[in-house]
């Protein structure tokens, strides 16, 4: 029995001690060639060369001049398919597995580390991931190839002051990754010629459950020829000259947190790679359509800079927290976005915007509207007032707005609440279509503003306004349906304004409508009653409808707003005054699902007018 | 019970102990690997654990599961008596008095064996 014992103790030690044998051969330039014995068997030996001066293992040479130490080890350090680079303050040590050692190619130069892979294809069914580690305050991760490879940041802290810390010029998708706890610090030079302290001239997909931080001092913090992904990373952005991030094709952020600050342009930038759009594409294949897409996690931007005079566009630019050149999608994921920059936006999107389901967004910009007086003289001046500028031709003017798209603006869920300090909270120059989602836009000029038709046929919006319209379309604006809170300052503007000079008119048929300031004159009210009452700055109000319950809402308390309230709803409005909140709370806590007691406000019939601006008085009490 | 446990979870991986050198005339010499050793060429000799390969006659270089060695020769005590050096499967020199039943590469003036004392 005791020998049994002992046999079964001979057999256990010599599995686990003998579990990863591996030939380590180190070349004259120090890089470490690893061959696990699994992958050099009898079926795969190595084979002596018949000149007697090398050797051949898994394809890959070695000229015993070229040797400068070889070893047979009981262990092994790379698995299959990897490469492992350990920087360690002036130098690098580089491990490249055997069954990839013939499609790569390592030159170490200090603490730089320039990788060449051949490969054109998987490598024993799966691509090369090079694992970075190890400390360096002058070093490099460069690669250049023709097939997707995975870069593993596995406790990096990394600067090049001369270039980019990794530069990728292989074409390919590219996997950064940060490695589940660990926290990885990257850093590039000044006044160099990279365009990111992160470049990759191809796709990148940015994930892991690990920290990256990204300090871009000559140009962008991340940029990429392609489109870039992110997914579950801890991603910081705490410095750069350019964008946090630059892209092409497309950018989309499926979950992790994204912190972008002390950029001197844009949060996040993505452009058309090409000419023509393909638009959104299934599974984003070959997509080249310039747009972001944002499915989850959580997005905080806070950028600063001013505009600027861009000489090659000859136009005052302003930055963003984010800009698309494309259309933008906001599905879910929490975005906090904050520009104090002069002619700075939250979101601009040269193409259509839709927010839906679980997005959830908080947009401030506080900025001056910046301009300059002619193209000879592009001093960037500022100004609290879009008089100043209005009769300035648009490439002499950039206005801080939150959020602004150049297409068609749609939103049907999530929260969205943004504020602008001296321009328009959200502006489309195309339509806009609000269907659900609850909304809260607070602005110096119109809190909504679309250039043409507005409807609202669901969801919650309040439109607070201290400086001009609270809904203000430039064609018809229809309320279908939906709870609606207009503000707006006192006449000639209005609560709800359509541009009845220009031939279009206001239709309310449906939902239910509290507007400081009145409709607009001539309004078309259909559907439901409306009324008219006085109203006490910073009160709270309770809506019903037919004598159930609508909604509570505060009246703002706004230096100067419209001197009555107008509501309506499909029954017959009532009001409240002065009414205990419960329930859920929208508008940024101006609004509650639910409220109770109260006084019974009294209200007048509303005239909707013959026409012309700041139309429906009390009707008479 | 416990202990065969273990041994079956850790029987599933594949060991490779030895590295074994055949040469061309089909040879095979295998040194073990359980700890690491050194492989060091000079002129035209690659040497390790103790024994060395004319580079000419070696054709392969890999690792087995087992000790494949052959071609041990059957040796006089006299020989044996003439050893120069003696080497365990560790690649460690040991004198005579430390040679107990196992495998052993001997270096004599006729030239290197590979012995099993028994």
């Amino acid at each position: 029995m005791k020998k049994t014992i002992y046999v079964l103790l001979a057999a256990l030690l010599l599995t686990i001690s003998a579990t990863a044998q591996s030939l380590n051969i180190t070349d004259a330039d120090g890089i470490i060639y690893q061959f696990l014995a699994a992958n050099m068997t009898e079926s795969s030996a190595a084979a002596f060369g018949a000149d007697e001066n090398s050797v051949t293992i898994n394809g890959k040479t070695f000229y015993f001049t070229g040797i400068s130490s070889m070893t047979a080890k009981s262990t092994s350090d790379v698995e299959n398919n990897t490469v492992s680079i350990v920087y360690n303050g002036s130098t690098a040590i580089v491990t490249i597995a055997g069954n990839v050692a013939p499609y790569v190619t390592a030159t170490v130069n200090g603490a730089h580390v320039t990788i060449a892979q051949s490969n054109t294809d998987a490598v024993d069914g799966d691509e090369i991931t090079y694992v970075l580690s190890g400390t360096t305050t002058d070093g490099e991760f460069a690669l250049s190839g023709s097939y997707k490879c995975t870069v593993s940041l596995a406790g990096l802290t990394l600067t090049n002051p001369s270039g980019a810390a990794i530069n990728i010029t292989n074409g390919k998708r590219i996997q950064i990754s940060a490695k589940n706890g660990t926290v990885n610090t990257l850093t590039d030079g000044t006044g160099g010629s990279q365009k990111g302290c992160i470049y990759s001239k191809g796709q990148i997909q940015l994930q892991g459950k690990g920290t990256l931080n990204v300090v871009g001092n000559t140009k962008h913090a991340i940029k990429s020829g392609d489109y870039i992904t992110v997914k579950n990373l801890t991603l910081n952005i705490t410095s750069s000259v350019g964008d946090g991030i630059s892209c092409n094709e497309y950018f989309q952020m499926k979950s992790g947190v994204v912190t972008i600050s002390g950029v001197g342009d844009d949060g996040i930038q993505c452009d058309l790679d090409g000419t023509t759009s393909t638009g959104e594409t299934a599974d984003h294949e070959d997509e080249d359509s310039g747009n972001i897409y944002i499915e989850g996690g959580t997005l905080n931007i806070s950028v600063t800079g001013n505009a600027t005079w861009d000489s090659e566009d000859s136009e005052v630019k302003g930055t963003k927290c984010i800009s698309a050149d494309g259309d933008m999608k906001i599905s879910g994921g929490t975005l906090t976005l904050t520009n104090s920059g002069s002619g700075g936006k939250g979101i601009k999107v040269d193409g259509k915007l839709t927010i839906s389901d679980d997005a959830n967004l908080t947009v401030t910009t506080t900025g001056y509207i910046a301009y300059c007086s002619s193209t000879s003289n592009t001093t960037i001046r500022t100004t609290t007032s879009s008089s100043t500028t209005e009769k300035l031709d648009d490439a002499l003017k950039t206005s801080p707005k939150g959020i602004k798209a150049d297409g068609a603006m749609t939103i049907s869920g999530g929260t969205t609440v943004v504020s602008a300090k001296y321009h328009e909270a959200i502006e489309t120059k195309s339509t806009l279509d609000i269907t659900g989602g609850y909304v809260y836009a607070e602005s110096g000029d119109d809190a909504i503003n679309s250039s043409s038709h507005m409807t609202i046929s669901g969801g919650y919006v309040m439109a607070n306004s201290s400086g001009n319209d609270g809904l203000d379309a430039n064609g018809n604006m229809y309320i279908k349906g939906g709870n609606v809170f207009a503000i707006a300052k006192t006449t000639p503007e209005v609560g709800l304004d359509a541009n009845t000079e220009g031939g279009y008119k206001l239709y309310i048929s449906g939902g239910n409508v509290v507007a400081i300031g009145g409709f607009e004159s001539g309004a078309s009210i259909t559907g439901g009653t409306a009324k008219s009452a006085s109203y006490t700055k910073g009160a709270w109000y309770g809506l019903y409808n037919g004598g159930t319950q609508v909604f509570a809402f505060k009246v703002p308390s706004n230096s100067s707003m419209g001197s009555t309230m107008a509501v309506y709803t499909t029954g017959t409005p009532a009001l409240s005054k002065g009414v205990t909140t419960s329930g859920t709370s929208f508008w940024n806590d101006n609004g509650y699902s639910s409220f109770s007691g109260g006084s019974s406000v009294s209200l007048s019939n509303y005239s909707s007018g013959g026409g012309g601006p700041g139309g429906g008085g009390p009707g008479g009490h | 019970m416990a202990m065969m446990g273990i041994l079956t979870v850790q029987a599933d991986d594949t060991t490779y102990p030895y590295l074994t050198f055949e040469t061309t005339d089909g040879t095979k010499s295998s040194v073990s690997v359980s700890s690491d050793q050194t492989i060091t060429i000079s002129g035209n000799t690659l040497t390790i654990g103790g024994q060395s390969f004319t580079l000419a006659n070696l054709s392969k270089m890999y690792f087995s599961t087992s000790d494949q060695t052959t071609g041990i020769s059957e040796i006089m005590k006299a020989d044996l008596e003439e050893a120069t050096e003696i080497y365990d499967l560790r690649g460690c020199k040991i004198s005579k008095d430390q040679m107990s039943r196992g495998i052993y590469v001997i270096k004599t003036n006729k030239g290197t064996f590979k012995v099993n004392v028994k």
